[in-house]
């Protein structure tokens, strides 16, 4: 009964121990607080990329084939063989190459300084895109095509939006489209602050045609879709024309260099800022065309009935299957090749995960000062303590119980600053976006600023496990560290202390 | 008592030991300075019988507090054998010998040693809540409350319960002190020098009460103290020198 009393008695006497309190307090909070915010980041990362990625990708290794035997350049059988595969619901394919963007918009002065700065020539490369969506399936639905209207469009259930959702600019037209009808709040603020351009494209189900504010003059231009970012940067507008330039392989000469114009039919954005940045989307046969026909297309990608139940074993099918018909060059690349999305974007994931557990391990660090803290504090109080602890010793205290004693004040410490940091921690984490918003007008600074990052809000998920992990860590470390001042006081010899005044 | 070396009077030390609520024999403790071994208690006998009130007195420095703690076990001898209420408390496990310490024995200090952070009822609670766990102590909270406050009372602390020691006069402390030894009715009660640090007139009258208390209660007692006047109101003198006891003289109380 002493042990609790008198330890509670000299917590509430010496208000240093509110510094191992707050110590306990800020560790915990902090570390429930930037896990909770790391693993929202790592759960919205995986959503977003699993959001605009198809479920398998396949990219034959086409320069590893020997000539003569070589697999066909042309999609078709590839198509083919996936679509008969038992679980898969959409095949495409996809052409990627990459292009310079050489002149373009109303002012090609800018473009000329642009050029002229090297701090701007990352902005110049971009990744050129091509994707079907005039498949013969669509062509031959135009009337569900024309019935739906440019935003509040329902998509179709058949198959040629299979085929159009397997690719990524499904997901990132819609978020434009989405994005368009939310800004529509005369409230949003930051839409005025930092004046969001925004460029759909007229009609999501034909995307690659010409915007109706585009004037035509002599021959028609082919359409492509910017990333939101990259339109940003460039100032540009729907209708503009972009040239971009590209080196091709051509047989006689080796390289090629070839350029065409487009025009800009409208923008998308995919949440990942990266491809926002550089990625232009193009209709495949334009892109082929561009190139020469020397390619068709780069990828294959694959959306399954149910990637859950059977991803894995589909993965394994997929590559035996194509490595028996010749559409990939196998061996030990198959594993390259033929790829989950998880795989394809395994770097990704993996920086943010890493980014994780380096983050835990630094504000782990805070707990170790904190229990240090409690230490020194307990360490001061045990010589300060010597003469009670020998009156204790004298009315029938055991060592163990003092021991006890001073671990219970370090008990306490944990109690009353864990239980603060949770509540504190958990409920930041939870109100983290209107925290920020509210800390962002206040402070008139952007702390985090929405269009740099993946997402419109701090995404934060609570972890139960994680939080009892960090609260379990806090009691260890108070105790492992008052472990050594209360042993050292249970080891006093009480005479020492009760011989002289 | 008897002189260790002297192994004369064999039936008056047999019968005395046989009803000893506090027994001791060839008793020796020394301290280790530096490399050398100060021996300061040389092998010392002593037996307290129920209700015996028996003064220790001696030279500063004769090892009067060093015997105390040894019999108080608080300090364990080099060399001997410590009996309370029959049983030898040194062999014992150390839980067994705090519980002894606990409930058995009572110790009064000459520096009253209180501690600071409780009040002076909390401090003689403390006793108490040592012996027993919280749910039977929240259980008996009451009696034990009223048992302290009871004592406080007779020793003219009424209006002092909840006041800490600092602010408390040496008298009131030494009554609080006195209070707390007695509060779990222990048999043997070992006071050092309880008004070595008061003035006469106050320490007379601590004294006054702790003597009071001896005869009602009963209490065995040994009493460390310089003042032959207190020493001859007691029942039995022991005379300390050089760490060992010289003479036992027995005092006929004039009537
Ligand atoms: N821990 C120790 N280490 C070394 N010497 C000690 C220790 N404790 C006591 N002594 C010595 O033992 C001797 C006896 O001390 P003790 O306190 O028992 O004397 P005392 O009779 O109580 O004296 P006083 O009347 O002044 O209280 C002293 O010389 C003291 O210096
Ligand atoms: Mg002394």
């Amino acid at each position: 009964m002493y042990r609790s009393f008198i330890s509670l008695r000299y917590l509430v006497a010496r208000p240093t121990n509110l510094i191992g309190v707050v110590g306990i307090f800020v560790a915990v909070g902090a570390l429930i607080l930037i896990l909770s915010i790391m693993t929202g980041f790592l759960e919205e990362s995986r959503r977003t990329i699993r959001g605009s990625l198809s479920d398998i990708i396949v990219e034959p290794y086409f320069h590893g084939f020997v000539p003569g035997e070589a697999i066909p350049d042309r999609p078709g059988p590839m198509l083919q063989t996936l679509r008969g595969l038992d679980g898969v619901r959409a095949a495409a394919p996809r052409l990627q190459w990459a292009g310079i963007i050489t002149q373009s918009g109303p002012d090609a002065d800018k473009f000329q300084q642009i050029f002229s700065s090297s701090t701007h020539a990352s902005l110049l490369v971009a990744e050129l895109v091509g994707v079907d969506v005039l498949t013969p399936w669509r062509v031959a639905a135009p009337a569900i095509a024309l019935s739906t209207r440019a935003r509040a469009w329902v998509a179709p259930d058949f198959r040629i939006q299979d085929e159009f959702d397997a690719t990524e600019l499904m997901g990132a037209l819609r978020r434009v489209a989405e994005d368009e009808d939310k800004t529509q709040d005369p409230d949003d603020e930051l839409t005025e602050l930092f004046g969001r351009p925004r460029a759909p494209v007229h009609n999501p189900l034909f995307p690659f045609q010409p915007p109706p504010e585009y004037v035509r003059n002599g021959r028609p231009l082919a359409s492509c879709i910017v990333g939101k970012q990259l339109f940003r940067s460039l100032g540009l507008a729907r209708g503009d024309v972009l040239e971009i330039g590209t080196v091709v392989p051509s047989k006689e000469k080796g390289w090629n260099l070839n350029n065409r114009r487009f025009v800009i039919a409208g923008t998308f954005q995919s949440r990942d800022n990266e491809m926002d940045a550089a990625r232009i989307y193009v209709a495949r046969s334009e892109l082929a065309d561009f190139l020469g026909d020397s390619k068709t297309f780069s990828q294959t990608l694959v959306r399954l009935e149910n990637y859950e139940r059977d991803g894995e074993r589909l993965v394994r099918e997929i590559r035996e299957t194509l490595e028996e018909r010749n559409l990939i060059l196998g061996g030990l690349n198959a594993r390259q090749e033929v790829r989950t999305w998880e795989q394809f974007r395994i770097n990704v994931l993996r920086a943010i995960e890493n980014e994780r557990v380096l983050m835990g391990i630094m504000l782990s660090l805070v707990l170790v000062v904190a229990g240090f803290t409690i230490f020194a504090i307990l360490s001061m109080m045990v010589t300060e303590k010597r003469r009670d602890i020998g009156i204790l010793c004298a009315l029938g205290a055991t060592p163990r119980g003092v021991l006890d004693l001073f671990l219970l004040i370090a008990f306490w410490d944990a109690i009353v600053g864990a239980t603060l940091g949770t509540v504190v921690g958990v409920w930041s984490a939870i109100e983290i976006d209107s925290i920020e918003r509210w800390l962002s007008s206040a402070l008139n600074v952007q702390i985090f600023n929405r269009n740099v990052y993946l997402f419109d809000h701090i995404p934060s998920v609570v972890q139960p496990v994680w939080v009892g992990t960090i609260v379990l860590g806090a009691f260890l470390c108070s105790l492992l560290f008052a472990a050594i001042p209360a042993w050292r006081a249970s080891r006093l010899d009480p005479l020492v202390a009760l011989r002289y005044e | 008592m008897t002189l260790s070396d002297e192994k004369g009077d064999v039936p008056a030390h047999a019968e005395r030991s046989a009803g000893a609520v506090l027994r001791a024999r060839g008793i020796r403790k020394s301290f280790r300075m530096g490399d050398r071994r100060l021996e300061i208690l040389h092998g010392i006998d002593v037996d307290l019988l129920p209700g015996e009130l028996v003064a220790l007195v001696g030279a500063s420095g004769a090892g009067k507090s060093t015997l105390l703690h040894v019999l108080g076990l608080l300090d364990r001898p080099t060399e001997g054998e410590v009996e309370v209420h029959g049983r030898s408390a040194w062999g014992l496990a150390n839980p067994d010998r705090a519980a002894i310490r606990n409930k058995d024995i009572g110790f009064v200090f000459q520096f009253y040693h209180l501690l600071p952070e409780l009040t002076a009822l909390e401090n003689v609670l403390l006793p108490a809540m040592i012996a027993e766990s919280r749910r039977s102590f929240r259980k008996m909270r009451k009696d034990y409350t009223e048992r302290a406050t009871g004592m406080l009372e007779r020793f003219d602390m009424t209006k002092r319960l909840k006041h800490r020691p600092p602010a408390l006069s040496g008298g009131e402390r030494q009554r609080v002190a006195m209070a707390r030894a007695l509060l779990l009715n222990p048999r043997i009660l070992l006071a050092d020098e309880p008004t070595g640090n008061l003035d006469s007139a106050t320490g007379e009258r601590v004294l006054d009460l702790l003597f009071e208390e001896q005869r009602l209660r009963g209490l065995s007692m040994i009493l460390v103290t310089h003042d032959d006047r207190i020493a001859k109101r007691c029942d039995r003198i022991l005379h300390m020198e050089d760490g060992l006891v010289l003479a036992d003289s027995a005092i006929t109380i004039p009537d």
